[in-house]
């Protein structure tokens, strides 16, 4: 009983309802949305947003963000691809694209905990660098003729056309959802957003937390990479471009808080497959594609706003609380001559 | 070293702390020793809070050594001095707000968490607490919040517990169970510093007194050894009871028609407040941070809401107008911290005086050369110190922009001017010539309130004072009673009627 109301509070199961109710509502306008073989599409397809959504819950959990996500997983996804093309043994290609995103990561952590930059700051510039190298390495042209072996990864599917890498995001999903919520250095990272000062006092190392979190933030991206290789077959200097909003949507959708410390991985995954829904979804309601970012950015701004809102509420109650406890209740002492 | 040194649980040896120019402490020696409750008082800005945070270290001190048990100790970082066994209870707590109480009492602990739960219900049984632990700490009132911070500092074995106004949130009942928990704390031979403004409790609980004053240790010692008396004494500067109010210009009450008015004015952090200021009155209010003086201010100038009660402008109710609207009728308030609130910092110290201004000299472009006159007008008249009205008001000293924001305030012509602290941090010649402004305001007729925690200021300027404690006015003071003890003793609490 205790458990199922728990459950109920989660931030999460909002987001899970709001799955739900817009599949519900586009099956109601176009019924063959609901068909099981669609639903492992809207899966399918939402397999690399899980992932970088992941990663940028633990830099949104500790209250800063990451706008170069984008641009460090098609840096990476260009150089994995490369080295595929040229015949590399896969784990190399795979190694480097984590190399590339563990090097991005530092890179942001580095701007914002030793040189204090704000974070989206640092990370806006990074997202400008970091794709500008793709232009570079991959000197404008296309990444392709990759080895059909890998392409055929992503293709490979478990269950009817459900795709095996959907099921490695769940576990994957899962692993660091334990991490964050029940193990003592995991708990950092949303006790840092949550309260900085607090953290401090209490011996939390609050710098060495963020760095961690951006670095982990662009080991995801790389991860991400190595599955937008696979499953699109093929990397240019713009794969990836517009990847930090997703990843921004999917967690704040998943009822991460921009203002840090509140939110789960479980919810960045079902916002991620809210984010790879919408494409589809479009497509059954006969609304062109070229709305998909149009309808990701509404939603992204009007659920920022209900949350701070609702955030900005609360403080000033509890501001008032605090002084209202400071009065006395009898009027003693009062001597109005 | 001595054998003394070895015994104290902690010994602060001549600690030194500066930010930027302005020596916060100059040189503290006090000592703290097993089961002892040294209560730590001193006006506002004396440097105790400055004081706790170096031992718990959030500051670096600029010289000076920290002994535990006569061994020297770093205590650069908050980890070190947690290490060390010493706990802050914060002020304001300072829990994760979207955490459970038993996650936030359990962080940054390395116990298993089945132990670590056990230990956490023992100890809230044995104080005989009400608290959920799987309550989220945004759900809990202050007073829960500061048990929960408690449990933290006991939990972790903490010998040495540093309470910060443990008090200013709890109320009655609350607080008594707190001072049951110090006596028990007592018994356990932890030594505690107890920082408080409230006297009464000094004597309530503590067993020592260190009163700190402009960065020095005033008066220390056991607490039997002195009363209360005693105590204001040492709060005060040194030979200022020889400074009685000066020669007054009595104002006539009698036929005089106040200027601003409140009556049974409540809000958030103050209540029930009455009184009268009248055309050509310096109205000072003494009091300590927190006693709601800065809250009934901003609420008068619109920027927070009115709980009940009137606030009349020469017998007009503008109670619960929005700022825009109390400035047009004619009350200027200058904020208490004019980095926030005060300044443009990177304008012209000109456009700074002529900014509140604007809307009356512009049609749709700024007439230029008006504003211009407007601002070297009170350049001169305040003898504001600049190379040019061009120059930009974050280069100004502190007292050049006090002068520059109370400039602007006056640009107005208001009816009313409310003074938050108007010479904090600023030096004394500025402190000269701010007080020939205010001395002029009075000439031209404005009503002044002057709100300050320098109780020197309201003695040498107030035409009558009144005191706020714990969000109340609790004493008013006419011009012949107001002295430094009776400002003193009221904003404190103590303040008897023919003392």
């Amino acid at each position: 009983m205790n458990v199922v109301k728990k459950l109920f509070k989660a931030r999460e199961i909002s987001s899970f309802l709001c799955l739900l109710a817009m599949f519900l509502l586009v099956g109601l306008v176009n019924p063959s949305f609901l068909k099981p073989q669609n639903i492992m599409l809207c899966f399918n397809g939402s397999i690399v947003y899980i992932l970088i959504a992941v990663g940028m819950a633990f830099v949104i959990l500790t209250g800063e963000i990451d706008c170069s996500i984008g641009a460090q997983l098609g840096l990476a996804a260009a150089v994995c691809a490369t080295f595929l093309k040229n015949e590399a043994p896969w784990g190399v290609a795979i190694l480097l694209a984590l190399l590339v995103g563990l090097v991005c990561g530092t890179i942001n952590g580095f701007g914002v905990t030793v040189l204090h930059i704000p974070s989206i700051i640092m990370t806006l510039g990074t997202n400008g660098i970091y794709r500008g190298l793709i232009y570079v390495y991959t000197q404008g042209k296309w990444v392709e003729n990759l080895p059909a072996g890998f392409k055929g990864l992503a293709q490979t599917n478990i269950f009817g056309n459900l795709c095996w890498f959907f099921v490695m995001d769940l576990v994957i999903m899962l692993l660091v959802f334990l991490y964050l919520r029940k193990t003592r250095h995991g708990k950092r990272f949303a006790a840092v957003g949550d309260n900085e000062m607090g953290a401090d006092l209490i011996g939390i190392p609050v710098a060495r937390t963020k760095m961690l979190a951006f670095i982990i933030c662009g080991a995801f991206s790389a991860l991400g990479a190595v599955l937008y290789v696979s499953r699109v077959g093929f990397v240019t200097a713009i794969s990836g471009n517009g990847y930090e909003m997703k990843a921004i949507a999917a967690c704040v959708i998943g009822g991460i808080s921009l203002s840090g410390g509140v939110g789960t991985v479980a919810g960045a995954t079902i916002g991620g497959i809210i984010m790879a829904s919408i494409s589809r979804l479009l497509v059954f309601l006969k609304i062109s594609s070229d709305y998909d970012n149009t309808i990701t950015g509404i939603l992204l701004i009007a659920i920022v706003v209900i949350d701070s809102l609702a955030q900005r509420r609360s403080v000033e109650k509890a501001r008032r609380e605090r002084l209202a406890a400071r009065v006395t209740e009898t009027e003693g002492g009062a001597d109005h001559e | 070293m001595q054998k003394v040194e070895t015994e104290a649980l902690l010994k602060i040896k001549d600690i030194r702390k500066s930010f930027g120019s302005n020596e916060v402490l100059k040189g503290i020696n006090l000592e703290l020793n097993e089961g002892e409750v040294v209560a730590l008082i001193g006006g506002n800005g004396a440097g105790k809070s400055t004081l706790m945070k170096i031992i718990m270290g959030i500051y670096q001190q600029d010289a000076g050594d920290l002994f535990i048990h006569g061994v020297k100790t770093d205590l650069s970082k908050s980890s070190l001095a947690l290490a060390n066994g010493i706990y802050l209870v914060p002020q304001e707590p300072m829990l994760f707000p979207n955490m459970t109480v038993e996650e936030n009492i359990a962080m940054g602990f390395n116990e298993n968490k089945i132990e670590m739960h056990k230990k956490i219900v023992d100890m809230i049984a044995h104080l005989g607490w009400d608290l959920k632990l799987d309550r989220r700490a945004n759900t809990l009132s202050i007073a829960e919040q500061q048990l929960v911070e408690i449990l933290k500092g006991l939990l972790r074995e903490s010998r040495i517990l540093i309470f910060d106004e443990p008090t200013s949130s709890l109320s009655f009942n609350e607080a008594e169970s707190l001072f049951e928990l110090i006596e028990d704390l007592k018994k356990k031979n932890i030594g505690i510093f107890y920082i408080t403004h409230r006297l009464s409790e000094v004597f309530e609980i503590a067993t020592h007194v260190a009163i700190m004053r402009d960065g020095i240790v005033s008066l220390s010692g056991a607490v039997s050894e002195f009363d209360k008396s005693h105590l204001v004494k040492a709060l005060l500067p040194p030979g200022s009871e020889l400074k009685t109010a000066g020669e007054s210009t009595a104002v006539d009450y009698s036929k005089a028609k106040p200027m601003l008015e409140l009556k049974d004015f409540s809000g958030y952090g103050f209540s029930g407040l009455n009184f009268e200021v009248y055309p050509g009155e310096i109205l000072g209010v003494a009091g300590v941070v927190g006693a709601g003086r800065t809250e009934f201010a901003t609420t008068i100038f619109g920027m927070d809401k009115v709980k009940g009660g009137k606030v009349l402008l020469d017998g007009e109710d503008i109670t619960g107008m929005g700022t825009r609207k109390v400035l047009d009728k004619g009350i200027n308030y200058v904020p208490e911290d004019r980095f926030l609130n005060g300044i443009f910092k990177i304008r012209e110290t000109g456009w700074n005086i002529s900014s509140a201004q604007l809307r009356n000299m512009s049609k749709i472009f700024l007439n230029k050369k008006a504003e211009k006159e407007l601002a070297d007008k009170y350049i001169n008249d305040f003898r504001i110190k600049v190379t040019s009205q061009d120059q930009l008001m974050g280069s100004l000293s502190g007292g050049n922009q006090q002068k520059a924001v109370i400039a602007r305030a006056l640009s107005t012509n208001p009816k009313v001017v409310i003074l938050d602290e108007p010479t904090r941090g600023i030096d004394a010649g500025a402190r000269g010539d701010v007080y020939s402004i205010i001395g002029k305001l009075k000439q031209q007729g404005v009503a002044v309130l002057l709100i300050s925690s320098d109780l020197e200021e309201i003695v040498e300027l107030s035409d009558r004072a009144i005191s706020m404690y714990q969000g109340r006015i609790n004493h008013t003071f006419p011009k012949e009673k107001i002295d430094l003890d009776n400002l003193t003793a009221a904003s404190f609490g103590v303040y008897e009627e023919g003392e």
